[in-house]
């Protein structure tokens, strides 16, 4: 039983360095900035109320309560301002501003603790509060950032340690969040690969070409896309067994670097064939952290941490 | 060490409630939705999804306060669906229509209109979430808020006609023979500043 639990701790509790959590923070932070910044014509319209919005923010924010009234949103922030005597649209627009702002933080590493936690919040607050207007990138958002705000941050790259000198996280729990958004990934490929392959459409590469051919993802013109329709099902059951075998193949050092460059290039073309570049830069951005640094071997080469660290 | 303790269970459960949401999703579309299991596989998995839902306590009062509590928590954590993205099949998409009837006769058509390409996929997705409501009632408001936007942005518009439907992709057989994306018309709204809406006119 001990040697059980040493083992179960060795696994979860590996010594790592913070190469990962540098790559999570920095691909965060960016992935936030381009959000905000991709956001910033319709922000007020898509997250208003009644008066002035596409939908309106008041019955996502219902339906949310019929949930959980304890889950943030942006009503939240309205009523606080409202009180300061604040309009709706200034408060959205600095929502926007501080979401924004929180963005560049975590890409440069200053106050890392507080630029996460105020990402993920004001993230979550509007994508629950749009909720409507959300999609899976904005899932795959909050996963992410969940993660960060608790991870030992500043990482080692940040300014805030360059800047201030504060202390670098404790090791074993650096290992504890990457195993955490490691077994994540699998978890997530292994159920989509498994549900895409109930259905006859990824088998024969129909949903390949509805996929590509699908508003608002039909960045290619179908006359050119229908010259490749030979490699469809081939395609199609190159996603399946990608995503369902991630859990079984990324694990292993021979196999991972194969599964990790295809699963990246697979977001690529996602981005590239269906214009989803944000939900595809979130998915490099998790598994590069999770997975790439024994890859490209960064840790090794640089690892810093003090002999007594790595003991305790 | 303790601190290694609290971890463990916390990694335990949380793995426990993403594998179980995740599972329930997989259920669910095997139930629901058209796979390459045969028929008798959804009473099965309907009743397997029904185990899965009533141990996430989603078989509680809403108001029940473990369910609110773990409502939050995965709300928070993002682990609240599952992960089928496109699966089991990619479905076709939706389009609105406005038709804007203005005093003097007039009639300008207007489609839901935002500044940028990511705000586009989210007025996309706005849209599968009206068609794929089942609540009649939920998709009439919906479509009403929407229509009011336009309103704002015309105000000397008598009445707007809502017109919802589906796009109908053609496979690539019929695509090469020339079919193109076809729009089946689900539902039509009409609204004025006077009298808000009337029954839709159905399918």
């Amino acid at each position: 039983m001990r040697v059980l639990r040493e083992r179960l701790f060795e696994f979860l509790f590996p010594i790592e360095s913070d190469t990962w959590l540098s790559i999570l923070r920095v691909g965060l932070g960016s992935q936030i900035t381009l959000y905000s910044w991709s956001l910033r014509n319709d922000w007020n319209y898509l997250l208003a109320g009644a008066a002035g919005g596409l939908i309106d923010r008041h019955l996502t924010e219902a339906l949310l309560s019929v949930e959980s009234h304890f889950v943030p949103r942006l009503g939240w922030l309205v009523n606080f301002g409202t009180h300061a005597g604040l309009h709706e649209e200034t408060i959205l627009s600095l929502t926007w501003i501080c979401l924004l702002a929180a963005g560049c933080g975590l890409l440069v590493g200053l106050f890392c603790r507080t630029s996460a936690i105020l990402a993920w919040f004001l993230h979550l607050c509007a994508a629950k509060s749009g909720g409507f207007v959300s999609y899976g990138v904005d899932n795959f958002m909050t996963i992410g950032l969940f993660y960060l705000m608790l991870s030992p941050l500043p990482d080692r790259y940040a300014l805030d340690w360059q800047l201030r000198k504060s202390r670098l996280g404790d090791s074993p729990f650096l290992g504890f969040w990457r195993r955490v958004l490691q077994f994540h990934l699998c978890v997530i490929y292994f159920f989509s690969g498994l549900t895409k392959c109930l259905g006859s459409g990824w088998w024969d590469g129909s949903n390949v070409w509805r996929a590509l051919i699908r508003p608002p993802f039909n960045v290619i013109d179908p006359e050119i896309l229908v010259r490749w329709k030979d490699l469809f099902p081939m395609a199609g059951i190159f996603i399946c067994l990608l995503e369902i075998g991630y859990p079984f193949f990324i694990w292993s050092d021979k196999t991972r670097k194969t599964w990790l460059i295809c699963i990246c290039a697979m977001h690529i073309l996602i981005g590239v064939a269906m214009g989803m570049y944000l939900f595809s830069l979130v998915m490099i951005v998790l598994n590069v952290a999770a997975f790439g640094p024994a890859l490209i071997r960064l840790e090794d080469k640089r690892i810093s941490l003090q002999p007594q660290e790595a003991v305790s | 060490m303790r601190q290694k303790y609290v971890c463990t269970v916390w990694f335990t459960l949380h793995f426990l409630l993403i594998i179980a949401f995740s599972l329930r999703d997989t259920l669910w579309l095997v139930a629901h939705g058209p796979t390459i299991f045969p028929a008798s596989f959804r009473s099965y998995s309907q009743k397997a999804e029904g185990v899965v839902s009533a141990l996430l306590c989603e078989r509680l009062a809403a108001s029940n306060p473990v369910r609110q509590v773990l409502a939050t928590y995965l709300h928070i954590a993002g682990i609240e669906t599952g992960y089928g993205y496109f699966a089991p099949n990619v479905p076709g998409s939706y389009k609105l229509v406005f038709e804007l009837h203005y005093p003097d006769g007039r009639v300008e058509y207007k489609l839901p209109r935002v500044g940028s390409d990511a705000a586009g996929f989210r007025v996309a997705g706005l849209l599968d979430k009206i068609g794929r409501t089942p609540y009649d009632a939920l998709r009439e408001h919906l479509v009403r808020i929407m229509a009011a936007s336009i309103w704002r942005e015309h105000s000397e518009v008598k009445t707007i006609r809502a017109v919802f439907g589906s796009i109908k992709l053609p496979s690539v057989n019929e695509f090469e023979h020339g079919k193109r994306q076809t729009y089946q018309f689900l539902y039509a709204y009409d609204f004025s500043l006077h009298e808000e809406s009337r029954e839709p006119e159905g399918r």
